[in-house]
């Protein structure tokens, strides 16, 4: 870490010491590829550590909108629910009797498809609406999919679910989540070099702006979420496959919304590296809290929340790398900035004073 | 010559409102036109209007033959128009080159080109830009630690970088001390005459469109109240009552004192 | 014909609940900029103390809504001066996420506390009057109109005639220019906070012999007062009974004609109303404290 000093003025500085962060994420993934070889490793481990990835995976496609684009979307957990139920009628489809489904690997594909598919309808109508219009509306999107699931039973089994065959092998899953995962961190890093990536760094700080200087703002902010909701609705497909049942309040749940933001924010908004720590770290604060509170452990997110939100706003990444995005940054209130630990308003040392000079 | 920009009968609404009332206004290829008026007198609305950042309530716009009435923004930048604003929008956590290289012309770029780097091409014109702006050795500057006068410079290279025909100018003297407008209206005139780039400019600073334009459009409560040579203009007796206030008093420089930013057409609704 | 009737009944019926639900909302983000995501756990919270009375104390919730409203005018008070004074001047996105911690906090509260059951306070006032042998008017609703009418034109008067009224809307419309005629922003604030907690909560006492009283009922709540109101304009009294009845309308329309699931049917109703209305008309439908423009930054 000794290349990470904070030089004064650097500005082209994106990473915090990328290379010791990079040889860092390749030793973690060299460790969680190995771990399940060394025997001894528990089914029961397995699913755990899968459903942590399932987290930062979700996390990661979360932070794509609500991060890098600056659309903060309050029902991810639709595309989530979505994949779910998409595969699961899809693997459990009747025909006259006897059970005629898809095979799995088809069944997992089209489901990612269809909340894809829906994500870019939905999305194009939703994201006209800006700050927390959007936010709501999206949270809306959640609620209104989830009752029509419950309601559509011929082809959900409305509020009583739909069951799969059970196929359980817990190290399958574990790998192709991984390889999700680690494919995504890499998406992730690249992305934000690429002219796409800049792009939406363009439509978060100023869209009008964005939109003038030729960038088609509608087609792009449209297709991330595309992608993030194809790519949740992916986990989500895996996830009905592993837990063999889906009903509407569980493939639908806010909790992997508030997961995602929490995890987000908690790691760093904006960031490559923030959602992934952030999801790891409060999947094991949650493990833990569960165990120990068990019915208060939603009390005690809720605080976390709250102290994250008004006390370290730029979350883990933020503390150790000064350009993260600053949540006082979005959504037009450019008047504040962080300077250090604290809060300021009004322009920047050194910004607007110089204009008469 | 055809004009490159025509615009004909724009008609702006806000609520009960009307902003901008009719406006005729053409620029030519390689044209320098002024576009003056009073506080209020629609002229940022009526930039709005062209670029397509606003919906217009009737009229037409033409830019170069095509009927831009109904074209989104961005494909009005990619058509080749592009514009400042009077409310500078740079970002100021990116440095002055990134600023640079986010005005390229999206418009030709392919999928994989999206997700690739920006090519050397794209930076080599934005640091030959930036030396003819005079902002060469600000390239890594982080644009938020620039002076008023240098974000105008930076967003004119910025509104230059997609090689445009024609740019829409707003304010780009307000906020700026007057040798480095001296210096904005010798690159202008420059880019003007090397570059066959046609400039539309909304001003408060009479004195500087009436260096620059061969034409100014003086608008006043959203119609258009004169058109002619700056000094046709300033003599007009209808300008020199709606303008400049008291009849008589035709020191057009003074007018520099009312360059507040707060324009009335600056796009809010009321 | 009848069944139109009917639903019409159960509409404006519906509305009513509606309108008192959506008024606290709708005024402390008209005044205050504050999107209070938080509001169903506010309902759910004085629901629950109306339950409290009527099961432990058999006292009807159209007689101890006056004290729920003063325990839920201290409650916001409380949450006022220490959470959402901190947020006010922040970002949108900071003031959206601190309500929902505090609306995850109370849901979690509630949880341990009372469980998860479903509750339903007893009044009196219930039953149904016979108009004619098809139309009948369901009883508690109709009080609840009432009493949201009441409210609606008592907090009319409130907001026009009155100093502290007037201090409220000129905070609303101009911070700055309230704060150099002299009204004391802070005490605006605090004071519309409570009052809107308090009357929250009354929305909550009302409709505890209505819909099941327990920990989660809040998000759906909070989803139809942000409809309303966005479809309605901030902070405006007269939108917020228009838009609400416009919903309720919906609703009762819903339920009568997509047999059975039409009920279930009436939060996507609501969502769609949202996004329809947001989308074709951002400016909003009625003139509210606050301009309302979902549609640019």
């Amino acid at each position: 870490m000794s290349r990470a000093a904070p030089g004064a003025g650097a500005v082209a500085r994106r990473w915090p010491a990328g290379r010791a962060v990079g040889v860092g994420a390749l030793i973690v993934l060299v460790v969680l590829a190995v771990l399940p070889l060394l025997g001894g490793t528990s089914n029961a481990t397995l699913l755990t550590l899968t459903l942590m990835l399932t987290s930062i995976g979700v996390a990661i496609n979360w932070n794509l909108t609500g991060g890098f684009t600056g659309y903060v979307d309050f029902g991810h957990a639709v595309w989530f629910g979505i994949g779910a139920y998409a595969t699961a009628i899809l693997i459990s489809l009747q025909s006259n009797g006897p059970q005629v489904g898809w095979p799995p690997v088809p069944a997992i594909l089209v489901g990612a498809l269809v909340a894809g598919f829906l994500a870019a309808i939905i999305g194009r109508a939703t994201m006209r609406l800006k700050g927390p219009y959007f936010s709501i509306a999206m949270l809306g999107t959640f609620v209104a999919l989830r009752e029509i699931v419950r309601v559509w039973s011929p082809l959900t089994g409305g509020g009583v679910g739909l069951t799969l065959p059970p196929y359980l092998n817990r190290m399958l899953f574990y790998y192709v989540e991984l390889a999700l995962v680690a494919a995504l961190v890499v998406g992730t890093w690249w992305l934000r070099r690429t002219r796409f990536g800049a792009a939406l760094m363009a439509i978060r700080e100023d869209e009008v702006g964005a939109e003038t200087r030729g960038i088609d703002t509608t087609l792009l902010k449209t297709a991330v979420f595309s992608f993030a909701g194809l790519s949740t609705g992916l986990f989500g497909a895996l996830w009905a496959y592993q837990n063999t049942f889906v009903d509407p309040d569980i493939a639908f749940v806010e909790v992997r919304t508030i997961d995602a933001v929490m995890g987000t924010m908690l790691g760093g908004l904006g960031t490559v590296a923030g959602p992934v720590l952030g999801a790891a770290a409060l999947y094991w604060v949650r493990e833990l809290l569960w165990t120990h509170l068990l019915d208060a452990h939603l009390l005690a997110q809720g605080v976390l929340l709250i102290v994250i939100v008004l006390f370290v706003p730029r979350g883990l990444v933020g503390l150790v790398d000064r350009r993260g995005t600053s949540l006082f940054e979005l959504w037009g209130w450019k008047g504040w900035r962080l300077e250090g630990r604290r809060l300021h308003r009004g322009p920047a040392a050194g910004g607007e004073a110089e204009a008469a000079s | 010559m055809t004009a490159l920009l025509e615009a004909r009968g724009v008609v702006k609404r806000f609520g009960g409102l009307t902003a901008v009332d009719g406006v005729d206004i053409s620029v030519g290829a390689g044209e320098m036109v002024g576009l003056i008026g009073p506080n209020g007198s629609g002229k940022t609305t009526l930039f709005d209007c062209l670029s397509r950042v606003l919906d217009i309530d009737g009229g037409l716009i033409e830019f170069d033959g095509t009927d831009i009435g109904r074209h989104r923004p961005h494909d009005v930048a990619r058509l080749g128009m592009s514009r400042t604003f009077q409310l500078i929008r740079v970002y100021r956590d990116l440095s002055v080159a990134e600023n640079m290289h986010l005005s390229i012309q999206w418009g030709s770029l392919g999928v994989p080109q999206l997700f690739a780097r920006t090519d050397a091409a794209a930076r080599r014109r934005a640091d030959e830009l930036l030396d003819f702006l005079l902002l060469g050795r600000l390239r890594h500057e982080r644009a938020g630690n620039l002076s008023g006068g240098q974000r105008r410079l930076l967003e004119i290279g910025m509104s230059l970088m997609s090689e445009p025909r024609l740019v829409l100018l707003d304010e780009a003297t307000s906020g700026v001390n007057p040798t480095l407008a001296a210096d904005i209206a010798d690159r202008l005139r420059a880019v003007n005459s090397e570059r066959q780039v046609a400039f539309l400019l909304v001003e408060h600073n009479v004195q500087f469109v009436a260096d620059l334009c061969e034409r100014v459009v003086v608008l006043d409560q959203g119609a258009v109240l004169a058109e002619g040579t700056p000094g046709e203009v300033t003599q007009d007796p209808a300008v020199i009552e709606a303008y400049f206030g008291d009849p008589g008093d035709d020191t057009a420089g003074d007018d520099r004192v009312g360059n507040s930013p707060a324009g009335a057409g600056d796009g809010t609704a009321p | 014909m009848s069944y139109f009737a009917q639903a019409l009944i159960n509409g404006i019926a519906l509305g009513g609940m509606y309108t008192i639900l959506v008024l606290g909302f709708s005024i402390i983000w008209g005044v205050m900029g504050v999107i209070n995501l938080a509001h169903g756990e506010f309902v759910m919270v004085g629901a629950y103390l109306a339950w409290m009375a009527s099961d432990f104390w058999d006292v009807d919730p159209f007689v101890s809504a006056p004290a729920v409203f003063a325990v839920m005018l201290l409650f916001g008070y409380l949450v006022q001066r220490v959470l959402v004074n901190r947020i006010i001047d922040r970002p949108a996105l900071v003031s959206l996420l601190v309500m929902f911690g505090i609306s995850i906090i109370l849901q979690s509260v509630m949880k341990v506390t009372f469980s998860a059951d479903f509750r339903l306070a007893n009044t009196d006032l219930d039953g149904a009057w016979r108009l004619t042998d098809r139309l009948t008017v369901p009883v508690t609703r109709f009080w609840v109109l009432v009493v949201a009418v009441g409210v609606t034109a008592g907090l009319n008067l409130f907001l026009g005639r009155s100093r502290l009224g007037k201090s409220i809307r000129a905070a609303a419309q101009n911070r700055e220019a309230a704060r150099i005629v002299g009204v004391d922003i802070r005490k605006v604030y605090a004071v519309t906070f409570a009052l809107c907690i308090g009357l929250t909560g009354v929305a909550g006492a009302l409709i505890s012999p209505l819909l099941a009283v327990q920990p989660f009922q809040g998000p759906p709540l909070t989803l139809k007062a942000f409809a309303i109101t966005a479809m309605a304009g901030l902070g405006s009294v007269r939108g917020a009974l228009g838009g609400a009845m416009v919903l309720g309308l919906v609703e009762a329309m819903l339920a009568l004609y997509v047999d059975r699931i039409g009920t279930n049917l009436a939060v996507v109703a609501s969502f769609v109303l949202l996004v329809a209305a947001l989308v074709l008309r951002p400016q909003g439908i009625f003139k509210g404290l606050r301009h309302v423009d979902a549609t640019s930054t």
